[in-house]
């Protein structure tokens, strides 16, 4: 394990040399959350649309938003950088867990989630969306976002190590936007077409979604928060048995 | 050649033993074979190169003796461990550093040693003064607190030198270590090299340079198209040829390199002039 510390430590020695790499991760995703909502607001008005709970539907965008801010991770990149620069094969030669490369690389994406979820709510507070699950539920939806934004980089990184590409690790990034987008992003699950709604319960950035819905419009729902929670659990398992078994094999 | 005294390691067979390694790519022309049987018996503290001309398949051999490369067939073992069946084993008891310095260039000098002897075990206080020591030791004191990224390539060599060092291996491989270095840098390299040598680490170097070789190695094999076609110590291989060409003229160890890998100093004038033609 202290080897996943040595390392993450260096890996968020990186991130705060690039502060300017953290602000346009935030802007990217807020400027969507303004557009999302400037577009549908009036479609959606709150005294009268049951599934916003009271709230404007900035509240209901807010989900959305953080996904998107966590899909930004630097980490893959800069493993890219170090395949190419040769010092990948520096970190291999030395006796570490493979375990340890992966994680420490994402334990700075793990800590950039959490102040940028963090930052991202609270710019949103003032515009009156409130967590309706309280501070505990606020702390779960940071979490659940610096979470998910830790697993998506580890399978972005798992792209890195097979092309050793930095275009095409760039150009894997964008499977996301049809995971984002094939989500009950716009409106509930129910009322989506069938075929809509057939791909949104496939898809299991729905559960992400619908478990920060959950937090920041009803009280703390454990029904609907742990197979968010379990999503990330799941695939976060996947990414690092993948991961290793990549890094083993890497010739 | 006497054998010089095991300072270091507690094991007394050859510090690298290789025997029939082979390695195969397979790419959608076909099947490349980049190292094709090689054997070879390095010993204890003894610095070792490994010469041969581009593609001969020196980088490949070495990066399947570091546990960076899956073998073919073969096998391969670094003070007495077997590369395969025990990688870590085998890490601990080897220093790399590869061709084109591989530095982490966000990183400090000093945080990039005080991270390699965090991941080799040190406690944070050791591996603290760990980095000092070999910030002398490669005269990079000065510049260690700046990033790497400013480093100058004979810098950087010396840099990735001492974070090989680290963990004190028993057997260090340098690929090209002194390649695209400027003549002073490649001296400083050199001696450092006869330092280490000295306390008793076993040095294991490719190299194009052939001055480097006789300058530096006690023994020397030549790789030729992904197979061993010379080995011996310099003076044994020039007193072979001289035999074997007849005449009183000492062969250098050019000629020796240009013979065993079937080229001409005429063919290799040849090629020069249609470059430059």
């Amino acid at each position: 394990m202290s080897a996943v510390v040595a390392l993450g430590q260096r890996s968020l020695r990186e991130v705060l040399r690039q502060p300017d790499a953290l602000f346009m991760t935030m802007f990217i995703p807020l400027f969507f959350l303004v557009v999302n909502t400037g577009q549908a607001a009036d479609i959606f008005p709150s005294d009268s649309t049951a599934f916003l709970e009271g709230q404007g539907y900035g509240a209901f965008q807010l989900p959305i938003t953080l996904l998107l801010a966590a899909s930004f991770g630097m980490a893959p990149l800069f493993l890219v950088e170090e395949i190419e620069g040769g010092y990948f094969d520096k970190l291999r030669a030395i006796p570490i867990p493979r375990y340890s490369i992966v994680l420490g690389r994402l334990v700075a994406e793990g800590a950039k989630g959490l102040v940028l979820a963090s930052v991202i709510v609270l710019v949103a507070l003032p515009f009156g969306i409130t967590i309706a699950s309280g501070v505990a539920g606020f702390v779960l939806l940071i979490l659940m976002g610096a979470l998910w934004g830790v697993v998506y980089a580890g399978f972005m990184q798992l792209i890195a190590l097979k092309t050793r590409s930095a275009a095409a690790t760039n150009a894997g990034g964008l499977i996301f936007f049809p995971l984002l987008f094939l989500t009950p992003n716009f409106v509930p699950r129910e009322l989506l077409t069938k075929p809509m709604e057939i791909a949104a319960s496939i898809n299991p950035v729905t559960y992400l979604m619908e478990a920060m819905r959950s937090l920041i419009l009803d009280d703390l729902d454990w029904s609907k928060i742990w197979p968010g929670f379990a999503v990330i659990a799941v695939l976060g398992a996947l990414m690092l048995v993948l991961n290793v078994r990549m890094i083993k094999n890497y010739d | 050649m006497e054998a010089k005294p095991n300072l270091k390691s507690k094991w007394n067979g050859p510090a690298v033993l290789a025997e029939g390694l082979v390695k195969h790519y397979t790419s959608r022309e076909g099947t490349v074979e980049a190292v094709r049987g090689v054997d070879l018996a390095v010993e204890t503290a003894e610095i070792f190169a490994f010469l041969g001309p581009n593609g001969a398949g020196k980088s490949t051999t070495v990066r399947m003796l570091t546990t960076l490369l899956s073998i073919t067939s073969g096998r391969a073992e670094v003070a007495g461990i077997d590369v395969e069946r025990d990688p870590d084993g085998a890490r601990r008891r080897i220093g790399v550093a590869l061709q084109e310095a591989g530095l982490d260039p966000r990183q400090t000098g000093r945080e990039l040693l005080n991270l390699h002897g965090r991941l080799f075990g040190l406690s944070p206080a050791r591996s603290k003064e760990r980095a000092q020591e070999l910030l002398e030791l490669v005269e990079l004191e000065e510049a260690a607190d700046r990033s790497i990224k400013g480093y100058s390539g004979g810098m950087g060599r010396r840099l990735d030198l001492a974070a090989a060092l680290v963990h004190q291996p028993e057997i260090l491989f340098l690929d090209e270590p002194t390649t695209g270095l400027d003549p002073a840098s490649r001296l400083t390299v050199w001696d450092e090299l006869r330092r280490i040598n000295d306390e008793g680490t076993t040095v294991f170097l490719t190299t194009q340079y052939l001055e480097e070789a006789d300058q530096l190695c006690d023994r020397l094999a030549i790789i030729d198209d992904g197979l061993i076609v010379r080995q011996g110590t310099p003076s044994q291989l020039k007193a072979d040829l001289r035999e074997r060409r007849g005449g009183s003229e000492e062969p250098s160890l050019d000629d020796v390199f240009l013979d065993a890998t079937g080229r001409t100093r005429e063919r290799a004038a040849g090629e020069v002039q249609r470059v430059t033609a």
